[in-house]
């Protein structure tokens, strides 16, 4: 008996040194993606905030990925004062695939605030490759963190940590056409300094500064309320149409709002969901596996995509708390309608331009400069939220519903949808053109 | 069994035995539980009060002496129990008929309501929501142990959202009228504005119903009751609050709508004076009770809320709203000030509250109920019951940010199911009830662990009182949801404290003197009670008075006020008796004199002193989160001195930061206002502290101002102190002053090195952007009229006031300086050097304000201290002071103060994981959750290495008092606690009253916190003229609460002096002083 025991370790002892390839499959990134998509609704990360946390992950690896394969050019250079990685010292050791895997997961671990969840799931991954292949994995490992040491120290120099003991947003409650807190949590202001982060490719967090938005003004005969009543009568007809109407449809389904507040007396509620800019990087991830993207690809289409997310929310918010304009459901319940709701809950933050729009615009472009500007997908992005698929023609077209999508839900004005998306574009166009990625 | 009792007895103590011992249910027979039933259709989600309760009504129905009980349930029957005597009970429910019809039963009351001399029983039901059906019920009592339900002969057959119900005769006219209070049930997502309460809400508005002949008529409207559809009425007491003889009537509403203050007219109507009278109450108000705590013959007010006093519940709960959301609701929503705790409203001469649940140790009881006082103990002073408990915490922010999901949510909006599962991750909150001993002086002891021989974690919502046994002392009843009623009897008649009992035998149809007043007098102390039975929540209680008189002999007098506005007086009154008093050569009552001792009268028009103060919207914690308060509302400076040589006084107005500064010039018929001539370009500056007096030996007034406000910073111009000197044409000019830029405090001017010349101190207070970071303060030596900075900068502290004086008697004037975070500081003047010398240890305060005064009028000179109180969720000793760690926790360039206060031993940082963590990140990542965070000492949030490195300031007593001087020696004494209701900020010291002695007058309140501490706003002001002596000024006609006085100055106009009061972010006031 006492035996045969042994013989069982023994078997499994030299299984374990018999090494076999660590195979990585752009699954293993989705996976991935999708576990910090995940834990990101958990710990409730506003959409600016979100946006960094995709885009630094996806910057190591797409530098682990350009270390090796030259077909992709490093960032460093390109993007505001990223230097070179550290080159490896074994690098016929390593599995570079792996590596920026693991670069990904580690870095986000950082970003999040529910660290645990994210160490369970890697370490999980971890206990897999050790027993394929120790010596690959642990060298993997190694240079994914050595990397990972040299991206954290660029990033944590773009002011991120400084913004967040910056002075809160303060409400001029006196000021009419100035935004204050709306229900039915009245949040403060959300990230009233995200314009102080660090850029990736523009110049300033001005670059695309937006037209100012229609001049405020309560006379019947002014555009700025021309718009406001715009808003209040499209919510008033489709909600007469009731939920099926299409665009309570498409408001609900580009609603991204990461944390939405029900109230019940005493009782609260919140129903969380992905962010804007999570959302497009659930279409990302349709695209490359439509187009059988391989790991690397699929790397560089997440990569390019959430820059363009990311440098899109800094140049909204910018904006944002320039004009810091009020949102329709105060003014609505002020002037209008006392007992009036949006469809969608207004999230806590001034209102032009759209941040939705913004992002949507830019992310588009990013996308058609991959995947082509008619690419034809299902977006079943929201599926997990009980929301429907929705089919789109193109990059474009699905910008320009997500766009649109916020008067419906009677959160924005036309004016901040439109410009909006304009924004988004223009600034889409010029990450574009001054990244250069593939080596053609 | 027997093992755990015997635990607990040596567990509890021998010293104490408990005043109240449960009756078990053998004994009493009383089986009644409040059980609910939660079903897919109905819990906490579909109905917002699911869990409030039923109610208990005590009262003798049968006329047999014996006071019986009856119970509703929300949902099970009605319960009538007969009391048989000795303790026991009998349920004759069903034969009574008074078991229901209703589906959702909530408050009961018993009262005459047919005046035949029996109490009838009126039942409230919620009726039109969730499928309530039913109708509020009216037993009316046949005099066999049976009743009639009538309550659609009597018009009160509501079939609205009730909570419960009480009797009045609000138009004196002899019969008992109705209130009835309602709650909204609709979820509130936006605030909507206040002056909805002016509409009428068929379910959810409160009635007044005037009893004509029998009939119930709604007269609300014409009466002036609020009928809004924002009322969520959960709180109702009767009693005359303003002693004109009829009725006044408060409600407390649940949420952000505002409590209501009806004071009666006399005249059929009511109008709410909550802004008038009350500085802030309760936001989440729930059940209140009314008695004269004070012995001042005035009914004072306890609002309960459900501030939890638990770290482990605290922390892990909601917790007050944020400053900007709160000036959102105040001055848009147009709402009054609320915060989420306990008010002890303290009824004042002038008719006005001041709230002191802090100071008094009665704010924070978890989520509570019911407040029953009574003089449990019988020893003369009024303790209090309070029932509390939730079946689930809906306000656990865990609970709120992890557990729901959009499957709840679909399911609550479309199909009306509940996740049952969800509802069990809501935490229980089963606490024990709570009960303090009346210790006087405005303070409460906390009673629960001893003096309840069982007191387990409940859920208790209704409770009454009433002599169950008639051994003299007052028994609880308390109905508990889910578990067997408590029936508890008071063993005080074991002890030597006697007592006296009064039941009224008053003129039909008001049979049982509803509204009837005692005074009962022992040896100079006054003992007040008013017969209004409903108390508590939803519940009345016995119809008797009760007092105790500790081990007193007899009982001087006993004056009795009937509701017609008659009395009698009873003299040398036995003592462990029950009278009962009908009215007998009785008298009509003299109108009350309204104040005996007014000294201080406000002047109209103010002397012509038009001055508003306008404090920036500089808000301070928008910068830095975790500052315990701001630094930025000083101001305003205000100096008083002939300005253009014509021998009258003139005043300087100081302006906040980009508000010019004001000079008012007194003409022959009054003050006139003036700009000050080269001030506007320096309007930028924010002045908070000025002196006129002739600094350049030039005998013409020159102005000194010590700018600060906390928002420049660095060496930024406008943080440069000013001097002007005046011109021979009154004009003024500009004078330079060597470089100082600090945010001053305090300018005081003196001759210390007896040149003949004015020297001057000026005290810094605050680092902007640094708070916790020490400030420099300076002396400047005067030559010719030009200063210089003497011996460099001095680093005293965080200095808020300062007085020259030679303690030391050698002839050379010595500095005494105090502020905040430190002792007060002798510095005695060494040819021109300040040398600190100890004078005093342990003694680091907040403190505000010093002036020297003989107060023990011994000869020598005393010094009085201002302090920020103890009406605080601030806690200091001398063994346990008051931490605040200073640091870069973070290491990001930024200071960070976290402050922390002991709890048993233990020091708990006073800000919540969303605020500390809203500064430094780091712990979001340490806390996963709230409940993780929930009960960590500071030693467990923050790393050992943070803590070492950090700088620690200590308080170690918030108590404003004096320095008592014994030859040279000091100690300190506090001031009784009605001084210490909020800070002092100022002293004035003038001879008041004309008796050629100086008297003192002291004054305060500080409004620049967070919603977490409230409004320091109970201070109407005192004066002082010896230590035996010292009036609030409610007595002598002048109330400064519920605004932040700054400074309070003598001025003459005609040769008359006068008090001009200057406010922070207000309108100066000028009093005169009547002889």
């Amino acid at each position: 008996m006492r035996f045969y025991k042994i013989m069982i370790a023994l078997l499994l002892l030299s299984s374990c040194k018999k090494s076999e390839p660590i195979v990585i499959t752009p699954n293993d990134y989705h996976n991935a993606v999708d576990k910090v998509v995940e834990i990101m609704v958990h710990d409730i990360f506003s959409p600016p905030v979100a946006s960094r946390i995709f885009a630094y992950p996806n910057i190591a690896a797409y530098e682990i990925i350009a270390m090796q394969n030259p077909r992709y050019k490093s960032l460093s250079g390109q993007v505001s004062e990223l230097t070179n990685i550290p080159k490896p010292k074994t690098p016929d050791h390593i599995n570079f695939e792996l590596a920026a895997l693991i670069a990904h997961m580690d870095l986000s671990r950082q970003l999040v605030f529910s660290e645990d969840q994210m160490t369970s799931y890697s370490d999980s991954l971890y206990d897999i490759w050790e027993h394929k292949n120790p010596e690959i994995f642990r060298n993997s490992k190694a240079y994914a963190l050595e990397v990972n040491k040299h991206i954290a120290q660029w990033m944590n120099a773009d002011n991120y940590k400084q913004t967040r003991t910056m002075s809160k947003f303060n409400i001029d409650s006196n000021d009419i056409a100035r935004w204050e807190p709306t229900p039915p949590s009245y949040m403060d202001g959300l990230e009233p300094h995200w314009n102080k982060i660090r850029t990736f490719v523009l110049d300033s967090a001005s670059q695309f500064k937006p037209i100012p938005p229609p001049i405020f003004s309560m006379e019947p005969d002014s555009q700025f309320h021309k718009e406001l009543v715009e808003v209040y009568d499209i919510s008033n007809k489709i909600t007469e149409e009731g939920d099926t109407s299409e665009e309570i449809q498409i408001a609900q389904f580009w609603d991204c709002n990461p944390y939405v507040t029900v109230t019940r007396g005493h009782l609260m509620f919140a129903t969380k969901k992905i962010t804007p800019g999570a959302h497009w990087i659930g279409i990302t991830k349709i695209a490359s596996k439509k187009s059988n993207m391989n790991f690397e690809d699929t790397v560089y289409a997440h990569t390019k995509t959430s820059i363009a997310i990311f440098e899109a929310f800094i140049s909204c918010w910018d904006e944002k708390y320039r004009s810091n304009l009020v949102r329709p459901e105060t003014l609505i319940n002020k002037y209008v309608n006392d007992s009036w709701k949006p469809i969608l809950q207004t999230p806590p933050f001034p209102e032009y331009p759209s941040g939705h729009s913004v992002a949507s615009g830019a992310a588009s472009i990013a996308l058609n400069s991959i995947f082509g500007d008619d690419f034809q997908f299902d977006d079943d992005t929201e599926q997990r939220f009980g929301l429907p698929t929705r089919s789109f023609n193109s990059f474009e077209q699905a910008a320009n519903e997500a766009a649109i999508s916020r008067m419906y839900g009677g959160i924005h004005y036309r004016a901040a949808v439109e410009v909006g998306v304009k924004q988004g574009r223009d600034l889409g166009i010029f990450v574009v053109n001054n990244l250069n990625m593939l080596n053609e | 069994m027997a093992i755990a009792s015997l635990v607990s007895l040596f567990g509890c103590g021998q010293e104490e035995p408990p005043v109240f011992t449960k009756v078990n249910m053998a004994t009493s027979h009383i089986d009644f539980t409040n059980t609910l039933t939660e079903t897919k259709d109905l819990s906490i989600l579909d109905y917002l009060y699911f869990y409030n309760g039923g109610g208990v009504a005590i009262g003798d129905i049968n006329g047999d002496g014996l006071a019986d009980i009856f119970f509703s349930g929300n949902q099970v029957k009605n319960k009538l129990y007969l009391n048989k005597g000795g303790m026991q009970f009998e349920d004759i429910s069903k034969q009574a008929g008074i078991e229901g019809n209703s589906s959702w039963n909530t408050g009961v009351a018993m009262g005459d309501v047919n005046g035949d001399g029996l109490l009838d029983i009126y039942v409230c039901a919620v009726v039109g929501v969730n499928g309530f059906y039913g109708h509020n019920e009216l037993f009316i009592n046949n005099g066999d142990d049976t009743f009639k339900e009538s309550a659609s002969e009597y018009g009160l057959d509501f079939d609205t959202f009730s909570s419960s119900v009480a009797f009045l005769d609000y138009d004196l006219d002899g019969d008992l009228d109705m209130y009835l209070l309602n709650h909204a049930v609709h979820t509130q997502e936006s605030f909507g504005k206040a002056d909805l309460r002016h509409q009428r809400n068929y379910q959810s508005g409160d009635r007044l119903m005037r009893n004509d002949n029998g009939k119930f008529i709604d007269v609300s409207e014409e009466a002036g009751i609020f009928g809004g559809p924002n009322g969520y009425g959960l709180g109702l007491a009767v009693a005359d609050f303003n002693q004109d003889g009829y009725p006044d009537i408060y409600v407390g509403n649940d949420f952000h709508e505002d409590d209501y203050y009806y004071l009666n007219n006399g005249d059929g109507t009511f109008t709410d004076h909550m802004r008038t009278y009350f500085g802030h109450t309760s936001k989440f108000s729930m059940g209140n009770d009314v008695a004269d705590i004070n012995h001042d013959g005035l009914q004072d007010i306890l609002t309960l809320d459900m501030n939890a006093e638990d770290e482990m519940v605290l922390k892990a709960s909601e917790g007050d709203e944020d400053i900007q959301i709160q000036k959102l609701r105040t001055d848009q929503y147009g709402y009054y000030y609320q915060f989420m705790r306990n008010m002890m409203q303290v009824n004042q001469p002038d008719g006005s509250f001041q709230e002191t649940a802090l100071l008094s140790g009665v704010a924070s009881t978890d989520w509570s109920w019911s407040a029953l006082f009574g003089d449990y103990n019988q020893d003369g002073e009024q303790d209090l019951f309070i029932s509390n408990g939730i079946e689930r915490r809906p306000n656990d922010l865990d609970y709120i940010n992890y557990v729901s999901n959009d499957q709840i949510l679909n399911k609550i909006n479309n199909t009306n199911l509940v996740d049952q599962e969800a509802l069990l991750k809501m935490p229980s909150g089963k606490v024990p009830n709570y009960i303090f001993m009346g210790k006087g002086n405005l303070r409460f002891e906390n009673k629960s662990k001893t003096w309840f021989d069982d007191n387990p974690p409940s859920v208790s919502n209704a409770s009454a009182v009433g002599d169950l046994d008639n051994d003299g002392d007052l028994d609880l009843v308390v109905s508990n949801l889910n578990e067997l009623v408590s029936i508890y009897e008071n063993q005080t008649d074991k002890t030597a404290n006697g007592y006296l009992k009064i039941r009224f035998n008053y003129e039909a149809p008001n049979t049982f003197g509803i509204g009837t007043k005692v005074y009962a007098y022992t040896n100079g102390e006054l003992q007040f009670k008013e017969l209004y039975t409903t108390r508590g929540f939803q519940s009345t209680s016995e119809p008797v008075i009760h007092f105790g008189f500790a081990e007193a002999k007899r009982i001087d007098s006993v004056k009795v006020i009937w509701p017609n506005k008659t009395f009698q007086v009873l003299k040398d009154v036995k003592l462990n008796q029950t009278l009962v008093i009908r009215p007998e050569n009785t008298k009509p009552l003299k109108q009350n004199v309204v104040l005996k001792n007014k000294m201080f009268e406000k002047v109209e028009g103010n002397l012509g002193i038009d001055f508003i103060h306008e404090e920036d919207n500089n808000l301070d914690f928008l910068r830095q989160k975790l500052i315990p308060y701001k630094i930025s509302d000083k101001g305003p400076a205000v100096a008083v001195g002939d300005l253009n040589g014509d021998g009258k006084e003139d005043i300087f107005f100081g302006g906040s930061k980009f508000k010019t500064a004001k000079v008012y010039l007194q003409t022959d018929s009054s003050y006139i206002e003036a700009t000050f001539p080269v001030s506007t370009k320096d309007s930028i500056k924010e002045d908070v502290s000025a002196l006129i007096a002739d600094l350049n030996n030039d005998k013409k007034n020159d102005v000194f101002i010590a700018t600060g406000g906390g928002d420049f910073y660095d060496k930024m111009k406008p943080l440069q102190n000013s001097y002007y000197t005046q011109n021979k044409d009154a004009g003024f000019t500009v004078q330079q002053l060597p470089h100082n830029f600090e945010n001053a405090s305090v300018v005081k001017a003196c001759d210390f090195d007896n040149d003949g010349d004015l020297d001057l101190f000026v005290g810094g207070y605050a680092v902007t952007n640094d708070f916790g970071k020490i400030p420099n303060s300076y002396i400047l030596v005067n030559t010719n009229g030009a200063f210089s900075i003497a011996d460099g900068a001095y680093q005293m502290g965080m200095v808020t006031d300062a007085v020259w004086d030679d303690f030391d008697g050698d002839g050379f004037k010595d500095l005494i300086v105090v502020g905040e975070w430190m002792s007060p500081k002798f510095y005695k003047n060494t040819n021109g050097k300040f040398i600190e010398t100890t004078k005093i240890s342990n003694l680091n305060g907040l403190w505000q304000a010093i002036e020297p005064f003989d107060i023990d009028a011994d000869g020598d000179t005393d010094y009085l201290l201002g302090n920020w109180g103890m009406n605080t969720k601030f806690t200091a000793s001398e063994d346990y002071p008051m931490l605040m760690y200073y640091s870069d926790f973070d290491g990001n360039g930024q200071t960070e103060t976290i402050v922390c206060t002991a709890k048993d031993d233990i020091y708990y940082p006073i800000l919540g994981l969303d605020e500390l963590s809203s500064q430094l990140v780091f712990l979001k990542k340490k806390f996963n959750s709230y409940k993780s965070f929930a009960g960590q000492p500071i030693t467990s949030v923050l790393d050992q290495k943070m803590i070492e490195n950090a700088n620690t300031l200590q308080v170690h007593t918030l108590q404003s008092g004096y320095l008592e001087n014994d030859k040279g020696h000091f100690k300190f004494v506090p001031f009784m606690n009605e001084l210490q209701v909020a800070p002092i900020t100022s002293f004035l010291k003038y001879d008041f009253d004309g008796d050629n002695k100086e008297e003192v007058f002291a004054s305060g309140n500080y409004l620049g916190v967070t919603p977490f501490h409230g409004r320091l706003d109970a201070f109407s002001g005192a004066l002082i003229k010896n230590s035996k002596s010292i009036s609030v000024a409610t007595q002598l006609g002048m109330n400064l609460s519920n605004k932040a006085v700054k400074k309070i100055n003598i001025i003459h106009f005609k040769d008359k002096p006068y008090l001009l009061v200057t406010f922070n972010n207000s309108k100066a006031e000028v009093y005169s002083i009547l002889k």
